[in-house]
């Protein structure tokens, strides 16, 4: 399932009149602490001099994530909207879509951007996007929580379009073994890729941005027959 | 397009009932969050006095607007979109509060989106032709009650009982609270939601600028004070 697949949908309907030519959407997921802020705060960073952005964030209980990227000055303060969530990210994503997809639609309508990133409230490893509200999504797990995450699974790390191990630098620290990680989650996602990256030591998440740019020419080009 | 039979119109307001319909409503608390931060719902009592409370006065006022657009939908002639702006008018000069406001209207669009995938009509259309924001949340819950089939009086006990879920569910999460005495709480309600949902029906036959118009001050300062915090879980 790639980000073309769903341009002749039978629910590309009228209801969703900013669907043609609307902006890709892709959200970023994952448990808390891994480096959602980081990676969006990367992404901004490396892509909007050429790219139109807009960011919504989903945090918990404060409007911190907003804050942190508004503080960053990585993208213009208006840009990047905060939602609540009622003490359930995981429905804000999943379940009941609405206020995530009115913040979207407030942004597109506002400034037509070509990309909104869409950053989840750090939750569990069951937690995904609806494909009703992104085109793509990243899942966000990191080297700290163990070499065993990738195993355990859940929908986030074997259904997710990227998954990112975050903190490769902390590996040798804590005792993770990169290449278990490597084989636990390619085994889980049916060629869908993984990356391995220290935000840290590259603060401009090289390998995500080619991997969003790719997403993005793909979304420019025109539909094919499905 | 109405239902004819009225299990189907039922089948319906279960659906409109039912809190897993995605309608945006797990991100408001109705005030609960900031009424637990100043320490006034400590327990369960003090909870029911404030959905009590609610039910008789700002939910109350909804519930009348959520029956007046029952009402004058079924009795309107030409195009409703006149009607809805008239009524949209009166929910909105009952909303002083701008973060109140704008929630009710975002509320109002996200009911219409969902409603116009499950039930479509040109009543739910022109929800959106009324106002580029949206119709207010009451207004757009009475269209879609007439478009599914009910009467005004079970169209304003569907916003009573969403008026009494709203603030028990965000207390739930936030307060600890025993959730088999919030249900038993709920289920008690019955004959207060009854009659309040009678007299919504009442009000809604007479004239649209005497539909009640009571509030909780209260309720209104806090609405103002959690807009300006950036430390809250909840949108209201």
């Amino acid at each position: 399932m790639g980000w073309n697949h769903d341009h002749n949908h039978d629910h590309d309907d009228a209801d969703q009149p900013l669907r043609e030519g609307r902006a890709l959407r892709v959200g970023v997921g994952g448990p808390v602490g891994t480096g959602k802020t980081e990676l969006v705060s990367c992404l901004c960073r490396a892509l909007a001099a050429d790219v139109g952005l807009a960011v919504v964030t989903n945090d918990i209980f404060t409007t911190e994530d907003a804050a942190i990227l508004q503080r960053k000055d990585v993208l213009p303060a208006e840009r990047i909207v905060p939602v609540q969530t009622g003490c359930c990210p995981h429905t804000a994503i999943r379940d009941d879509i609405s206020e995530n997809l009115d913040a979207i639609e407030q942004l597109e309508r506002r400034f037509h951007p070509e990309l909104v990133i869409l950053e989840s409230g750090g939750d569990n490893l069951t937690a995904t996007f609806s494909r009703a509200l992104v085109d793509l999504q990243i899942f966000v797990i990191d080297v700290a929580g163990g070499d065993k995450v990738p195993r355990k699974g859940g929908p986030g790390i074997t259904t997710s379009d990227l998954l990112l191990v975050n903190k490769t630098d902390l590996a040798p620290l804590v005792g993770a073994d990169l290449e278990v990680m490597r084989r636990d989650a390619d085994a889980g996602r049916d060629d869908r890729p993984t990356l391995f990256v220290s935000l840290r030591e590259d603060p401009l998440a090289t390998p995500v941005v080619v991997w969003v740019r790719d997403a993005l020419a793909a979304h420019r080009r025109p539909a094919t027959a499905a | 397009m109405r239902a004819p039979d009225h299990r189907v119109a039922l089948h319906a307001l279960l659906v409109l009932a039912d809190g897993r319909l995605p309608v945006g409503g797990h991100v408001h608390s109705a005030g609960v969050e900031a009424a637990l931060r100043d320490g006034r719902l400590a327990d369960l009592d003090a909870l029911a006095d404030f959905v009590v409370g609610r039910l008789h006065t700002t939910a109350l006022a909804e519930a009348a607007i959520v029956a007046a657009t029952v009402r004058h939908l079924v009795e309107v002639a030409g195009p409703p979109v006149d009607v809805l702006g008239m009524l949209d008018g009166e929910a909105g000069a009952r909303l002083p509060v701008p973060a109140l406001r704008v929630a009710s209207q975002r509320l109002g669009r996200q009911l219409a989106r969902v409603a116009g995938r499950c039930w479509p009509d040109p009543v739910l259309g022109a929800l959106g032709d009324v106002h580029p924001d949206g119709c207010h949340q009451p207004v757009a819950l009475g269209a879609v009650a007439f478009v599914v089939g009910a009467d005004a009086t079970e169209a304003a006990m569907l916003s009573l009982h969403h008026s009494a879920q709203t603030p028990v569910q965000a207390a739930l999460k936030l307060g600890g609270l025993d959730p088999f005495g919030l249900a038993a709480f709920v289920a008690g309600l019955a004959p207060t939601i009854a009659e309040l949902a009678n007299l919504a029906a009442h009000y809604a036959a007479g004239p649209l600028a005497d539909l009640p118009a009571d509030t909780g001050l209260l309720v209104e300062i806090d609405a103002v004070a959690h807009d300006r915090r950036t430390d809250c879980l909840f949108a209201t």
